[in-house]
């Protein structure tokens, strides 16, 4: 039997975009008794070697049992997870802050001391089910400064305002520094969001406002920040090639000296004390629109969940509870990244310290972009539309672009 | 009826048995040749995309069973989406834009590598390395090489030369990806064309030299006619490959900026995994499934002319 070339290639077609539909076809949960799979979060700071070394103590108490830690394959942990999800090929725990839509698909777990005793329980919980336990919490309305550039600059105190911190961006300028680091990747976004959010969220639950068709990103406190941030760019108070930067860029950019400002969670302080920077650097709340203390975007820091598909649920619930209520590991996750915890204090560093203060001196915690009334994916379109305003995009429209955005993907 | 003739007629008959029977029984044995891989087929192929068909036309948020039947709501959507659109275009530049550089870089080089000493050995190596190291790699070497922090630009910069916003700015950055996915995938075109040239019948190139062609017309009207279906199997297989691009994006601009440089692969598994909604991503899938399957039966329509001139 003869074949065409041409039939060849019209088969081969066929069969590989098909392939494109088979990608989630596959399955087959892991057998063997007394592994455990992590599937983790992995940042600069919270490295594979951090879990293992994390988990350590447990597995020696536990002999016999193997711990594997897994790194996300596809954009991040949340992605990742839905893929093996769908796949059935699932780990028992996530070692991430996840969104609550996977909720249905995580142990609930049991209300007991250790449970209940870990931050945020209550306000995590979804249609009254705890499918996450954090170790501590964290607060990420922060903006770190060079004192140094502030002292060049002449500026004497941290701005109040939203006006005053444009106005002091402009004065570190002036005195030869690169006023506010950004990055690309997740980090604009992400940095906008810890600007805006409290302010945002100031007044009442404004996610549940946009779904009730009661509020818009566009006549919001969100367009107020697109405003000041698009006049910085064009002011040059950011580096207009950002984008290109890496989130590891945008630590070196600032504990390099060359950045004044840096907006950034509170789990950058270990990474600052590492690095030893040559000049002082402070903390200060992120502005607010009047001047007067906004909340902070907060959370749950390094909370677990364990999946209902697990095979080894009592295994995995004693390796959570051990990780959140052993004192050792406890006290070294929050020293990992500088969160907070009550009844588990630990001897941070000076930064650490000012964070601390700016934590209990907050008005209240915000939510970041996702949550229970929050579809699933807005981080990232509004990581693209503060990306946009680098482009040219006009601010009205980024708003405007995020209400449409809401509207084809709530519901 | 006279018996020489009823002879004649169980004569002729008899071998009209033998074929219908042989034909029987080669059809028999096609089946129960064909039959593992048909049911391979099935299983890992025809089924999934049927329920990719099915999953598209539902909301299912990848937990819900069973998904509620939307209909053809997710189709309607999609060509209303401007994320969908702009990565459809984006995805088409690559494919278009690639498998033309893949194809002429491609034999171009083959065409100077074919021929055997220590020199062309090293060279194949290197052209085809890209393509063994693997897109993810590739992608973080290429976004430290070209970031905006990169060694390119640190270069540019210590020359006292502004910086170059390769993966910065939007218009750069879709540039930056489509020369990097050429560069990381033209390696198999160079091996297969190669292994084109190397079955040229020599006597062919011979008999061009004698009657007095020089190397230019020898490769156009001699090597070129006769490798026609390597064309086409290049140009397909680069298509293909270049409109399935995901995992270098990923590594290199994660989609930006402001979601520049997001492929049509890119937007469909964002859309699935990221925002829960895998009936949409299906409907997406479907579509660029169809789209590749349209491509493939245009391309080898329109490369058919020239493979027929060669036959003649």
């Amino acid at each position: 039997m003869r074949y065409s070339m041409r039939g060849v290639a019209i088969l081969l077609g066929s069969a590989m975009a098909a392939g494109l539909l088979t990608g989630c076809a596959s399955s087959g949960a892991e057998e063997g008794g007394g592994e455990l799979r992590i599937l983790a979060n992995i940042t600069p700071v919270l490295t594979k070697q951090y879990y293992e070394n994390l988990v350590q103590p447990w597995v020696a108490q536990n002999k016999g049992v193997k711990v594997t830690i897994e790194v996300p394959s596809a954009e991040d942990v949340q992605a990742t997870l839905q893929q093996e999800l769908a796949s059935g090929d699932v780990p028992d725990i996530v070692a991430s802050n996840l969104d609550p839509v996977v909720a249905p698909q995580l142990l609930a777990f049991p209300e007991e001391d250790w449970v209940l005793d870990t931050p945020l329980v209550q306000e995590n919980k979804v249609g009254g089910k705890i499918w996450q336990v954090a170790t501590g919490a964290q607060i990420q309305s922060l903006v770190f400064y060079n004192k140094k550039a502030f002292a060049d600059a002449g500026i004497d105190g941290p701005p109040a305002s939203l006006e005053e911190f444009t106005q002091d961006l402009k004065a570190l300028k002036k005195a030869g520094y690169l006023p506010l680091q950004t990055a690309g990747e997740w980090v604009t976004g992400a940095q906008f969001a810890m600007l805006a959010n409290p302010q945002l969220l100031g007044s009442g639950d404004f996610y549940a406002q946009r779904n009730a068709g009661t509020a818009t990103f566009a006549a919001s406190p969100y367009k107020n920040y697109l405003d000041a941030y698009a006049g910085w760019i064009a002011d040059g108070l950011v580096d207009r090639d950002a984008l290109g930067l890496k989130y590891q860029d945008s630590i070196d950019g600032f504990t390099s000296g060359k950045a004044a400002t840096y907006v950034i969670g509170n789990w950058i302080v270990p990474s600052i004390d590492e690095a030893a920077p040559s000049f002082d650097v402070g903390v200060f709340a992120a502005p607010s629109l009047d001047g007067r203390p906004a909340g902070q975007l907060g959370g749950p820091a390094q909370p677990y969940s364990i999946l209902q598909a697990s095979k080894h649920k009592d295994l995995a619930l004693s390796l959570v509870k051990y990780l959140v209520s052993d004192k050792t590991a406890v006290t070294a996750s929050l020293a990992s990244e500088g969160n907070f915890r009550q009844e588990h204090p630990y001897k941070g560093s000076p930064l650490n310290q000012q964070v601390a203060a700016i934590h209990d001196a907050a008005p209240r915690l915000v939510l970041g972009t996702s949550g229970p009334t929050i579809p699933g994916g807005f981080g990232d379109e509004l990581n693209k539309q503060v990306q946009a305003l680098y482009v040219g995009t006009a601010p009205a429209k980024a708003a405007a672009a995020l209400d449409s955005w809401w509207d084809l993907n709530a519901g | 009826m006279p018996a020489s003739n009823t002879r004649a007629g169980a004569a002729g008959a008899a071998p009209a048995t033998r074929r219908v029977r042989g034909a029987r029984l080669d059809l028999l044995t096609d089946t129960v040749m064909i039959a593992p891989a048909l049911a391979l087929v099935t299983l890992f192929v025809l089924v999934p995309i049927a329920i990719a068909v099915y999953l598209s036309l539902t909301n299912w948020d990848g937990f819900t069973i069973p998904p509620s039947w939307v209909g053809t709501r997710n189709y309607e959507r999609l060509v209303q989406d401007p994320e969908v659109l702009r990565a459809a275009g984006f995805t088409a530049v690559i494919a278009v834009v690639g498998t033309i550089a893949c194809n002429a870089l491609g034999l171009g080089i083959a065409v100077l590598l074919n021929r055997s000493n220590r020199v062309t050995t090293v060279m194949r190596v290197l052209v085809f390395s890209p393509y063994v190291i693997g897109p993810v790699i590739l992608g973080f070497l290429w976004a430290s090489i070209l970031g905006s922090n990169g060694a390119v630009n640190a270069l540019l910069t210590g020359f006292g030369v502004e910086r170059l916003p390769f993966l910065a700015d939007p218009v750069w950055a879709t540039a930056t990806t489509v020369v990097v996915i050429i560069w990381a995938s033209f390696g198999v075109n160079v091996v297969l064309y190669l292994a084109g040239l190397q079955t040229i019948d020599a006597s062919l190139l011979e008999a061009a030299v004698i009657d007095g062609a020089g190397p230019w017309q020898t490769f156009w009207r001699v090597k070129l006619p006769v490798l026609a279906p390597t064309v086409t199997l290049n140009v397909v297989l680069a298509a293909i490959g270049l409109l399935r691009v995901y995992e270098l994006v990923l590594a290199l601009t994660a989609g930006g900026p402001a979601g520049a440089t997001q492929t049509s692969v890119f937007t469909i598994l964002t859309t699935s995994f990221s925002r829960s909604q895998l009936g949409y991503g299906a409907a997406q899938s479907v579509v660029l499934m169809i789209a590749i399957i349209a491509m493939t039966v245009v391309v080898t329509q329109l490369r058919r002319r020239g493979e027929q001139a060669v036959a003649a």
